[in-house]
């Protein structure tokens, strides 16, 4: 008969790149052998990965195969569905199931669908709510009697039927009790432990009709509103050019004033509300944005003494890419991060408020929620704006094993319309291009970004209340212009800006002069600049620089502007970098001590005024940390691989010849002698374990979980406390939490072992029903 | 996506680009739901807010048909969001009602019966609400009418008033059309008004508000209560009335300051309605002296609070308001849109303006350098000095004295804010002055005499800001104001605005010093006109001596 590992021999290459498709973690790292990816792909993690990742109607096919023990496509089909709608659902996530190797074919048995070894232990002890098989479980023919029952006992029934199949009997003399008794009596119900009764499979699946579900789980059919493309990508690239122009002006802010990392490694509360009232947005949005930027490496922690978040040298090199580059890296860090911004501000479970770029703010789930929320809209018809609550429906159809807590999928729309993801709560076009991996070429979303942004405008209206307004996106030179001479009122489909004199003075402290900045403005605009702007610019240019400052370390003064006047020439006293202020005031570079000692050096007499004539020196300090990673959820995402030409490539690995770690001894003869324990040392084959045994402690496990499924015998060699070998002949039992329970055949006992104490497995010919009963 | 005229930002602001061919018809479909916050000669900006798209919804515009305009006209694909929230607000006026019920008098009664539940919970509404009658109508104390309707609009669901009038005392009242005739948009401004009940009709300044009260009046033929802002304007309202309906003098009381009379058709002014003696209102009893048909408030934007306490109890009375902008400089549009109504008519200044009814003007601002030895007296100065320093800078008088001389033709008012320095001026300009300090009856004569063309020059204070009608002046020159009010400025300019006999344009000049307060204050005024769309330029002092 046919083992898990036979079924993924037979499997074509094709089928192989949708199983490692379907489950990236089996792909990395790249599996070497088809036993070894056989091992992992029952492993309980994967498993329960991929349980998680399969839909309602997916899910229900496998616990009916779990709960029937095995079934026909047909089986499968009368078990769950009763229509063809149902059927052609049943047949397909069979299909998907198989594909993803939860379910395998197994050619030679009758009841050919079986489900992987490993998947009915984390399906609970009950699936489908039915009771497991028992020797003890009564004839079919007790439903019979159930005509004649008492009045009590159909609600147990009722209770019972559709699981689970556990109840507590009452402990009174009531009519239920009574109900329960003669239940008990008849075979309808067998005790379990304590007060509580079982009702036996047989019963149930008879009482249900042979059906394991009631009903075939089809996808919900929600209705939605829909909104107009243009709507869609007019608000998907504002959003997106909004997100790219935010992280600007923080790596902005803090290139000029850098914000402090707390003791525990994020942003404090105060710092973060600071940047709310800089960028102008609610604390949520500034919270996305901080994370966003870090995670993209934008901004890092510079490592001084005190530290503080300052702008990488990464970000000089962002912020000169193109716009749609510059939102990809920050939408493709969104997607990948496992930072959860909408936790900051929120209070962890010791009552401590957790902080922006902090410890706790992280899930690795996150990626995937976005992935799905992202792909469950992707999925939907049009351009589909559905709302949280038909998000939430959808996404528990989809992953009914992983439901994500409704404040999570709340928060991930907000995050995916304010990335630009989304458009007016539809799917945008660069939304959906994140949903396809990123490779070599050019990459889509970003294409699709460019598409939907407005074409820039080059031109503004100015007007005589000293307002400006571009009508439409302005270009990259004409938003510098903006950025620096005027400060924006309003924005959306065109930018509203005013000029103030402050506005223009920060133009004239950037270095523009009158007449640069007049002529600038005379080009973009499409009419003659108003008078008022111009007397404004030429007023701000005329008080500009009415006051001078400079940077000196000391002074001298001296009511004798000749003995001033000398100094300031004397070629000895080069050193001290003497400029003359006024007549009477020279200040100097040098310090007021070496000033001091230097002019008496030279025979003059100064007398030192006050101890400390320092002036601050006030120019800007522009800080950069070193580059950084973009976080370890992109680094991860890498070592996966993504395109079919990887996959193909893992999959040839696993198509060539596995080495023979041990060839002395051949197992050519174990095959006949069954239940006979083998000589020397258990030899493992490497053409096929299952049939064969192995010392590989992971090849093991697999072994023994096929052994649990088929209900076979297996050699195992244990080492004992002290160390010693020895051999017994097991039928496993079950294989969880690291430990191995199983029946030892030969003592009649049964026996729990810890799985790092089996040395190697050996599989023995399967034992069928007749040779067990 | 259109080529349309009309841009909608997502913080609600539309722009409207005026040189677009369709912007003229894009002005009109949006005038009646968004109210228009900048003028300037290229782009207009307008806003949506909840009491412009209430006020749209008591003029029977729906929320689909706001959205259609938005649409239609709008260049990029509007914001999804403003749509939503368009909708929204304008689905909350009306889901609730004042009604006169035959049996229990006033009612609430509700469309929605969770709306109704909503505001009956609320701790605001205790008191204000009688018996439930049943889900959807609950009595109102009759006393609570107005209290009610401001409670409910800070809920956020502002009640329809349906619950009607009382007729009030019948006095014939007809206008007197000899020789003038009412301006059509005055006509359609009266039946609007008449339509909607009460209400709040605005009008630039100069456009004959007097005379949709009138007309208004007419309409009702009531005795009426008219509140002015003060004795000046009071004796403004009563001539005109003389003038343009059937009233007679003996029919007109005013009550004021320094007169009691009640008469059918009685002017009282805000202040002597607002006098307080030992902390009660003395003259209270005006407003139930007679059952008045009609309460008409003159420049509502000034209204006083304690009068909006009052108005809260006048609520089964038809109540006009007049003013030249909703805009108030304490923020309280919203009780204006309680107590007095709806905006019922509104036309833009610069439409009546372009119609020929206001005059085109001209506003200038004239930069004084100050000499060196003032500046050094400014800079020293406390800071509560520095505006009287800066704007009585003594420079000012010779740069008054140019520009009156570049006007020998025109009606020139010189308006200034410190006495010491309208005096000085008045000296040499050799012009009259008037002040708070001057009698009415002086007043009145030098007002005449200056609207008779017998005198050219007039130098007033603020007094004049308010509701005097000096149609010929076309030149007017401010030396101070009171630290560059939008209000002060558009009533200045009012003032000016009466449309001149040969169709002159008229010249508003401000007098500043450079670099001072005085200048930061100017630059308040140079918004707010340029706003309006006024052609505004700034000129040297220097300059102008050579001119």
């Amino acid at each position: 008969m046919s083992t898990f590992t036979g079924f993924l021999r037979t499997r074509a290459d094709d089928d192989l790149v949708a199983l490692l498709r379907g489950r990236p973690d089996l792909a990395a790292p790249s599996p070497t052998t088809m036993s070894s990816l056989a091992v992992r792909a029952t492993s309980r993690g994967s498993l329960e990965r991929a349980l998680a990742s399969v839909d309602a109607g997916v899910l229900q096919v496998v616990e009916a195969v779990v709960a029937l023990g095995g079934a026909t496509r047909d089986r499968l089909r009368t078990a769950i569905a009763d229509d063809e709608t149902g059927f052609a659902l049943v047949d397909a996530s069979a299909d998907r199931a198989v594909a993803l190797a939860l379910l395998f074919d197994s050619a030679d048995s009758p009841d050919p669908l079986r489900a992987a070894p490993g998947v009915a232990e984390l399906l609970g002890p009950y699936p489908a709510g039915l009771a497991p098989a028992s020797s003890h479980d009564p004839d079919v023919a007790v439903v019979d009697e159930l005509p004649a029952a008492p009045a009590g006992v159909q609600p147990v029934l009722d209770a019972l039927t559709w699981g689970p199949p556990v109840g507590l009997a009452p402990s009174h003399s009531t009519a239920t009790a009574a109900a329960v008794e003669w239940m008990l009596r008849r075979g309808l119900l067998v005790r379990g432990e304590g007060r509580h009764v079982i009702l036996p499979r047989t019963v149930a699946l008879a009482l249900r009709g042979g059906r394991t579900h009631r009903s075939a789980a089809l996808p919900p059919a929600p209705t939605f509103p829909t909104r107009a493309a243009a709507t869609v990508a007019a608000e998907s690239a504002d959003a997106g050019e909004r997100l790219v122009r935010l992280v600007t002006r923080l790596a902005r802010t803090w290139e000029r004033s850098p914000a402090g990392v707390l003791r525990s490694g994020g942003l404090g509360v105060r710092e973060l509300r600071r940047l709310t009232a800089e960028l102008e947005v609610d604390e949520r949005t500034a919270a996305l944005v901080v994370e966003l930027a870090a995670s993209a490496g934008l901004v890092a922690d510079d490592g001084e003494e005190a530290p503080s978040f300052v702008p990488t040298v990464s970000f000089d090199e962002w912020s000169g890419q193109p716009l749609e580059q510059r939102w990809l890296t920050l939408a493709r860090t969104w997607t990948a991060t496992t930072r959860t911004p909408w936790l900051v501000g929120g209070r962890d479970d010791s009552g401590t408020v957790r902080s922006a770029l902090g410890p706790d703010v992280a899930r690795s789930w996150a990626p995937r929620l976005r992935r799905s929320v992202l792909s469950t809209l992707a999925d939907l018809p049009g351009l589909a704006a559905p709302d949280e609550s038909t998000v939430m429906e959808l996404l528990a159809w989809r992953t009914p094993r992983a439901v994500p807590p409704a404040s999570a999928v709340s928060a991930v729309l907000a995050e995916a319309a304010a990335v630009g993801a989304l458009g007016a709560g539809a799917l945008s076009a660069a939304g959906r291009a994140l949903l396809e991996a990123p490779d070599d070429g050019p990459d889509p979303a970003a294409a699709a970004l460019a598409a939907d942004v407005p074409a820039a405008v080059d031109e503004m209206l100015l007007q005589g209340d000293l307002t400006g307004i571009v009508p439409g996106r302005p270009s990259d030179e004409l938003e510098d212009l903006l950025d620096r001479a005027a400060r924006v009122e309003s924005r959306g489909g065109a930018v509203t800006v005013r000029f103030t004199a402050e506005s223009v003075r920060a133009a004239f402290d950037a270095g523009a002069t009158a007449d640069g900045l007049l002529a600038d403005l005379t080009r973009f605009s499409l009419t003659p600049v108003p008078q008022a702007l111009e007397y404004l610019v030429r007023d701000a240019a005329r008080r500009h620089g009415q006051l001078r400052a400079g940077a000196a370390s000391s002074y001298l003064r001296s009511d004798d502007p000749a003995l001033l006047a000398g100094l300031v020439d004397d070629p000895r006293l080069a050193g001290l970098g003497l400029f003359a202020l006024a007549p009477t005031v020279l200040v100097a570079q040098a310090p007021t001590r070496e000033l001091v000692d230097t002019l008496r050096a030279h025979g003059l007499a100064p007398a030192a005024e006050t101890p400390d004539g320092h002036v601050l020196h006030l120019a800007r300090e522009v800080r950069r940390a070193g580059r950084r990673g973009r976080g370890s959820a992109g680094r991860r995402e890498v070592a996966t691989p993504t395109t079919d030409a990887d996959v193909a490539a893992v999959i040839r690995r696993l198509r060539a010849p596995e080495p023979a770690p041990g060839s002395a001894g051949s197992s050519s003869g174990g095959r006949e002698r069954a239940n006979r324990e083998p000589d020397g040392p258990l030899d493992p084959t490497p053409d096929d374990l299952s049939e064969h045994g192995t010392d590989d402690p992971g090849d093991a496990l697999l072994v023994l979980r096929e052994a649990v499924a088929d209900k076979a015998n297996v050699w195992v060699d244990l080492v004992g406390p002290t160390g010693r070998p020895e051999r017994r002949l097991l039928r496993p039992l079950r294989v969880d939490g690291g430990r191995l329970r199983a029946a030892d055949v030969q003592r009649e006992s049964e026996l729990t072992v810890a799985v790092h104490r089996i040395a190697s497995v050996r599989r023995v010919r399967p034992v069928t029903d007749e040779e067990s009963a | 996506m259109t080529n349309g005229p009309l841009i909608v930002q997502s913080d609600k602001t539309l722009l409207l680009e005026v040189d677009h061919d369709q912007a003229e018809a894009c002005r009109r479909a949006i005038a009646p739901f968004a109210e228009l916050e900048r003028a300037p000669e290229h782009v207009h900006t307008y806003r949506l807010t909840p009491l412009g798209l209430w006020n749209a919804r008591a003029a029977g515009h729906d929320a689909e048909q706001v959205v259609d305009v938005l649409l239609e006209y709008s260049r990029y694909p509007v914001p999804h969001a403003l749509l939503v929230d368009v909708a929204d607000t304008m689905s909350r006026y009306g889901r609730l009602q004042l009604i006169k019920d035959p049996v229990h008098g006033l009612v609430l009664h509700s469309l929605d019966p969770a709306v109704l539940a909503e505001v009956t919970r609320s701790k605001r509404t205790a008191g204000l609400l009688g018996e439930r009658l049943d889900d959807t109508d609950v009595i109102v104390h009759p006393s609570e009418r107005g209290h009610l309707k401001q409670v409910l609009l800070k809920l956020g669901w502002p009640a329809e008033d349906l619950a009607g009038y009382v007729d009030g005392e019948a006095h014939a009242i007809a206008l007197d059309q000899d020789g003038w005739s009412m301006r059509p948009y005055q006509q359609q401004a009266v039946d609007g008004f008449w339509h909607g009940g009460s209400g709040v009709v605005v009008l630039p300044c100069g456009a004959g508000k007097t005379i949709v009260g009138a007309g208004a009046m007419a309409k009702s033929s009531t005795t009426t209560l008219i509140l002015v802002t003060n004795t000046v304007s009071a004796r403004q309202w009563r001539d005109e009335l003389v003038k343009r309906t059937s009233l007679t003098e003996d029919e007109i009381g005013e009550y004021s300051g320094a007169r009691k009379e009640i008469r059918p058709v009685t002017i009282a002014t805000y202040q002597v309605l607002t006098t307080r003696r030992k902390g009660v209102y003395s003259h209270l009893e005006l407003l139930d002296a007679r059952d008045w048909g009609l309460v008409v408030y003159d420049e509502v934007h000034l209204l006083p609070a304690p009068i909006f306490r009052m108005t809260a109890d006048l609520q089964a009375r038809r109540r006009l308001g007049l003013t030249a902008t909703l805009v108030r400089e304490d923020g309280r549009e919203d009780e204006v849109f309680s107590l007095i109504g709806p905006k019922r008519f509104d036309a833009p200044w610069k439409d009546i303006e372009a119609q020929g009814y206001i005059a085109p003007a001209d506003c200038v601002e004239v930069r004084l350098t100050l000499p060196d030895r003032d500046r050094m007296l400014y800079a020293t100065a406390e800071p509560e000095d520095k505006y009287r320093l800066a704007a009585t800078a003594p420079g000012k008088n010779r740069v008054v004295e140019q520009l009156v001389a570049q006007h020998p033709d025109d009606q020139v008012l010189v308006i200034g804010q410190y006495l010491d320095q309208l005096h000085e001026l008045a000296d040499h300009l050799q012009a009259d002055l008037i002040t708070g300090e001057t009698t009415v009856h002086e007043r009145q004569r030098l007002f005449d005499a200056f609207r008779a063309g017998e005198i050219h020059k007039l130098v007033v204070s603020k007094v004049a800001n308010f509701s005097i009608d000096l149609p010929e002046a076309s030149v007017a020159i401010q030396v101070s104001g009171s630290f560059g009010s939008r209000q002060e400025e558009a009533q200045r300019l009012g003032r000016i605005m009466r449309p001149k006999g040969d169709g002159r344009t008229a010249h508003f000049y401000t007098v500043v010093a450079r670099d001072t307060v005085d200048q930061e204050f100017a630059a308040h005024r140079q918004r707010f006109l340029a706003e309006q769309g006024y052609a505004y330029s700034i000129v040297d002092a220097e300059d102008l001596a050579g001119a």
